[in-house]
């Protein structure tokens, strides 16, 4: 978090007399699909070395 | 919600200490959890577990309370609100989920520690539980470097929600 992001020269303002709302950036979703498989590689790691889930603690 | 620039500030103050603060109590955790899988010292084992338990009870649980508490006061006392930019937006989506699972595997590191404490624990013992506190604790460095770095580099993006509010705040302004 940071000072408020509404000077003018900020990245994030929209264009002037824009009518439709952006859309999501590209990064949010390269972001998501990184993410989305790192977490699928993870899951699949940690059950087949029978590392994942509670039954593993005790 | 309003705040003065000195109390917004402080606020600011305590969400940038404590976020890096538990990055670098979660990298502390990172370095005892592999001494615990590659010691052959059975006293050191032992005294690892003991100390990733304090660790994780008195410093990374306050930590990420603090980070999360102090986050969201910092977003709701300024423009970026939380829902309005998508790194914010983001930062929250690996937040919250990574206290819910630290809380989760808390009593997991409390149990180890107990053993730890009763028994030497030898290289052996409890091995694949130990093995997942590395992995776990690895994978929690990398969440926080990526929540550091969203709020380092603040990527453009408002959602559809952010759009609305700043058209509504332009018209608001505007004569």
């Amino acid at each position: 978090m940071a000072d408020p992001p509404l000077g003018s020269n900020s990245n994030n303002r929209v264009r002037l007399g824009r009518s439709s709302p952006p859309g999501m950036p590209r990064w949010v979703k390269i972001f998501g699909l990184v993410t989305a498989i790192v977490l699928v590689v993870l899951f699949v790691i940690l059950h087949l070395t029978g590392l994942g889930g509670m039954g593993s603690h005790h | 919600m309003a705040m003065a620039p000195r109390l917004r500030k402080f606020a600011l103050t305590a969400h940038v200490t404590s976020s890096v603060g538990w990055l670098g109590a979660v990298a502390g955790f990172l370095a005892f959890a592999v001494a615990g899988v590659t010691s052959q010292d059975a006293q050191v084992v032992r005294a690892v577990y003991l100390v990733m338990d304090l660790t994780a009870w008195y410093v990374i649980v306050p930590l990420c309370f603090a980070s999360v508490l102090t986050g969201f006061v910092s977003s709701l006392s300024t423009t970026w609100g939380l829902f309005r930019h998508y790194w914010v937006l983001l930062k929250i989506l690996i937040t919250i989920p990574s206290s819910l699972m630290l809380l989760v595997h808390m009593p997991p590191i409390s149990y180890i520690a107990g053993v730890a404490a009763n028994t030497p624990l030898s290289i052996a013992d409890l091995h694949g539980l130990k093995i997942q506190l590395v992995i776990e604790s690895g994978a929690a460095v990398v969440v926080l470097l990526v929540a550091t770095a969203l709020s380092v580099y603040k990527p453009k993006g408002l959602t559809r929600y952010g759009w609305r509010k700043q058209r509504e705040q332009r018209a608001l302004s505007q004569p």
